[in-house]
């Protein structure tokens, strides 16, 4: 179990320094630096301006020396000073991240409910029309794009029914709105995956025996299958985290929320090199973080993964 | 059909509007002696006594939160600073004029090397601090030098800027280091609004938060929630507007609040639903509807700043032979523009200089569409049409790209109008007009031949196309620096105006290096019962805006 442990956590680091790696020389393959990208986008600027500035943020230096100063700041949490405002990248990102947190938490939430729900219905209902209706929601959630629903729900409950503000003011409606819109795109994977992994544990004969035992159907779904076929939904869950991300960046701008969202737009429109790769390299690390902990959970569910020593991939025999 | 006519009716709406908003405009100019304070003068369309009180909930198109005062300039920033911040003059756009505000004389000396300020006695920014003589020089000093210490660029428009010397208490006198005949416009910049000297000793993130700013505008900062909501309270001892203005003491509403609506979508439904009083970045489809539901469309002119236009990059070598520019320039049917992408809010544009700006001259009769010169221009700089119809030249085919931010609502549909006009004069344009990763790269490279943009001008046009370093042209022309030079040293009036003037036949009609398409404006939308100006840089005057009761 330890040595599993160290793996999947030193696997998770090396994953983050090469984000960090790739993102350093992606910035160097600009046509230029990012002190003088930001001074272009508003008018014409003399070279001793863009030189001074150059000197305060550091980007006269050469290159191994920046990638290491930089590297060593990441260690100590600083990731740099956001050229549009001066303020420290880290400040500007800490000041919004509880607000999209409190979205994406509450979306995640929202979407595994539904996702469940979806399971539940589909699996243990008798009607067959039902059981057909049921199954054509996930790929319908998934086509709905995040933006299209946002808009049209504004559009109906704000500006035509006057039931809720366009802004963000502390009300019911205006967290529960975009928390539904989100969660309803970020259920479907979810749904999606149980639903397969389901089936296919339906499929195996222990569930025949089960049933020859004389075991209800709800026993069977909650007890056996359920569990046994967590395991791929919880690997999708890690990975839709990305999904959530994107996806709270597109409700906050439709939402006009504070959060990412809007500091993603700010950086690239103002050209603001260090808080944008500040912000990527936060997602890298969100996303990295999550499925390493999907990654420790999974042995908990399947106690297999530890025998196979995370060689090959027992995650998908059981799909 | 049906959504045609739905349309023309809808047009017709808009179009009363404007015959009112100009009838009020009329009654205005005949009426008040010393004219209004609208520098954009988009009349109100309440009639009436001013109402007392109130707040004001304005829509932006997205936060910013950046208030340092010279470094960039958007629109977002300056139209909370306009209300925070004054200056030492203003621009009136009715007379066309610099008119006296925090400096209640001001004057050049003859070959305009040295500018003499009166400062108004007894103004204060909201820290309590004296906006003295001592105050207007620490400004001027950031504003020309920068400030090494809090990372703060010097102003553009200052670059000739010397030193300045304090006369007496409420005097001062500034010498520039050669000839400047715009500076005196540039001092009514909201970017070279003045702050308190207190303000100027933070550190860049001190001076970019506008929690910290302390100004001697007529309101100041009460609250904010980043990213979603600022909130500005009026300055009850504010008694010291522009001399044009129409309100002389503190504003009439006693709060302003600037929410942030970055999804184009809902900005006419956050006025129609009268969510919000008024709202920036009115797409042209939803004027209509505005309108009609009896609330205004107001569209604020950009007299401060050129025409929308495409500026030329030669790096390529396409474009080098300027016949090929002219004919570019005469291949654009910019009513066709108009009537397709634009609305009545916007005018073509009739130079790179806004109709309205001092100087303007008028180059509509060079700029007619005429695809048959435009062909036989091409023809003559040995451009022949190849086979798919797209001319050729010693093996390389006329295919420009375009670049441009997506901070207009308007500039991608209209490059694809212009397009489909330039196939038939057989070039190609690859469109990537707002698009702003491809911008990050585009923008500083000269072989992506046209930059779609608009800049502030305050006067001559040598701050923006005259620099190597311009974004524009991202080239030094030597003929047009030695005209932009001779420019700013003019002596007199008249002499600077025709010198101005000729630049703009240079830029637009010689050498062809801006095509221009549209004056700019900014289309607000505002709640039926909302009455507010715009100044000559299209920020919303809220010191004289009130709201009708009920």
């Amino acid at each position: 179990m330890g040595r599993y442990v160290a793996q999947r956590i030193g696997q998770a680091l090396l994953v983050i320094w090469l984000a960090y790696t790739v993102i350093f020389l992606a910035v160097q393959l600009l046509p230029s630096d990012p002190v003088t990208i930001f001074l272009s986008t508003d008018s014409a600027v003399d070279q001793a301006t863009i030189d001074n500035m150059k000197r305060q943020y550091g980007y006269d230096q050469p290159l191994l020396v920046q990638y290491f100063a930089q590297l060593g700041g990441l260690l100590t949490g600083d990731v740099g000073y956001s050229l549009a405002s001066g303020e420290p990248v880290a400040l500007r990102i800490g000041g919004v991240i509880g607000s999209t947190m409190a979205l994406a938490l509450s979306a995640f939430a929202t979407a595994v409910v539904l996702a469940l729900a979806v399971v539940v219905a589909a699996t243990l209902t008798r009607s067959a029309v039902l059981r057909k209706v049921v199954l054509n929601l996930p790929p319908l959630f998934a086509a709905v794009p995040v933006i299209w629903l946002g808009l049209v729900l504004l559009e109906l409950l704000s500006i035509r029914w006057g039931v809720m503000s366009l802004f963000p003011d502390g009300s019911f409606l205006s967290l529960a709105v975009p928390v539904f819109v989100l969660g309803v795109h970020v259920s479907a994977p979810i749904a999606q995956v149980l639903l397969k992994s389901i089936d296919t544990v339906y499929s195996q004969p222990f569930i025949d025996v089960l049933r020859a035992k004389g075991a209800s159907a709800s026993w069977i779904f909650f007890r056996h299958a359920l569990k046994n076929a967590g395991g791929p939904a919880m690997t999708i869950t890690g990975i839709t985290v990305g999904t959530l991300l994107a996806g709270s960046v597109i409700t906050e701008t439709v939402f006009a929320r504070s959060g990412l969202g809007a500091v993603v737009l700010q950086a690239v429109t103002t050209q603001d090199v260090p808080l944008v790769q500040g912000l990527v390299l936060l997602t890298a690390s969100v996303f990295v973080a999550v499925n390493l902990v999907v990654d420790l959970l999974y042995p908990l569910l399947d106690p297999r993964i530890l025998k196979s020593n995370g060689q090959g991939s027992p995650r998908v025999l059981a799909v | 059909m049906a959504t045609n006519d739905k349309k023309a009716r809808a047009r017709r709406g808009v179009r009363r509007t404007g015959a009112a908003a100009l009838l009020t405009a009329a009654a205005l100019l005949l009426t008040a002696c010393g004219g209004n304070a609208g520098g954009g003068a988009q009349p109100a369309a309440n009639s009436g006594e001013p109402v007392q009180g109130g707040t004001l909930v304005f829509a932006e198109v997205t936060p910013i939160n950046n208030f340092q005062t010279q470094s960039a300039r958007f629109y977002e920033k300056a139209n909370v600073l306009n209300s925070v911040l004054d200056r030492l003059t203003y621009f009136d756009a009715v007379s066309g004029k610099l008119v006296p505000w925090i400096a209640t004389k001001f004057s050049g000396n003859e070959d305009n090397t040295e500018f003499t300020f009166d400062i108004r006695p007894d103004v204060t920014f909201s820290d309590g601090t004296p906006l003295d003589a001592e105050a207007v020089k620490a400004n001027l000093d950031v504003l020309g030098k920068g400030l090494e210490k809090a990372q703060i660029q010097p102003n553009v428009d200052f670059s000739a800027y010397e030193s300045t010397e304090v006369v007496d208490e409420d005097t001062v006198k500034v010498q520039l280091k050669s000839a400047d005949a715009n500076f005196l416009r540039a001092t009514s910049s909201v970017a070279a609004g003045l702050v308190s000297p207190k303000t100027l000793e933070l550190d860049n993130a001190g001076q970019s938060d506008i929690a910290k700013i302390s100004g001697s505008g007529p309101f100041v900062f009460e609250s904010e929630k980043p990213d979603e909501e600022l909130v500005l309270a009026k300055r009850a001892d504010y008694a010291w507007a522009p001399e044009t203005a129409e309100n002389q003491g503190a504003a009439y509403l006693d709060k302003v609040v600037v929410k942030y609506l970055p999804e184009v979508a809902h900005r006419a439904g956050a006025v129609q639903s009268g969510q919000v009083d008024l709202v920036r970045g009115l797409q042209p489809a939803d004027e209509a509807a505005v309108a009609a539901g009896g609330n205004q469309v107001l569209p604020a002119p950009g007299i401060d700043l050129t025409a929308n236009v495409a500026a030329v990059r030669i790096g390529s070598g396409k474009l080098a032979d300027q016949k090929v520019r002219q004919a570019l320039q005469a291949g654009i049917d910019r009513q066709a523009l108009k009537d397709t992408v634009l609305s009545d809010s916007y005018e073509i544009a009739g130079s790179v200089l806004n109709h309205k700006a001092p100087g303007f001259v008028d180059l509509s009769a060079d700029l007619a569409y005429d695809p048959e010169k435009a062909k036989s221009l091409l023809d003559e700089a040995g451009w022949v049409a190849g086979a798919d119809g797209v001319r050729e030249k010693d093996g390389k085919k006329l295919e420009v790209t375009v670049t441009s931010s997506n901070n207009s609502v308007v500039i991608k549909p209209a490059f694809e109008l212009i397009e489909q006009q330039w196939r038939e004069i057989g070039v190609k344009l690859i469109n990537r007009a707002a698009d702003n990763t491809f911008l990050a790269t585009a923008l500083q490279d000269p072989e992506v031949e046209f930059f779609g943009t608009r800049q502030f001008a305050y006067g001559g046009l040598g701050p923006v196309f005259g620099p190597e370093t311009n974004t524009q042209t991202l080239n030094a022309d030597e003929e047009l620096n030695e005209l932009f030079a001779a420019e700013r040293a003019a002596a007199d009036e008249a002499k600077h105006e025709e010198l101005v003037a000729e630049e703009q036949r240079a830029l637009v009609v010689e050498k062809a290096l801006a095509l221009v398409l549209w004056d700019e404006v900014q289309v607000y939308g505002a709640h039926s019962g909302t009455n507010i100006e715009f100044t000559s840089g299209t920020a919303p005057i809220f010191q004289g805006a009130w709201k009708a009761e009920g």
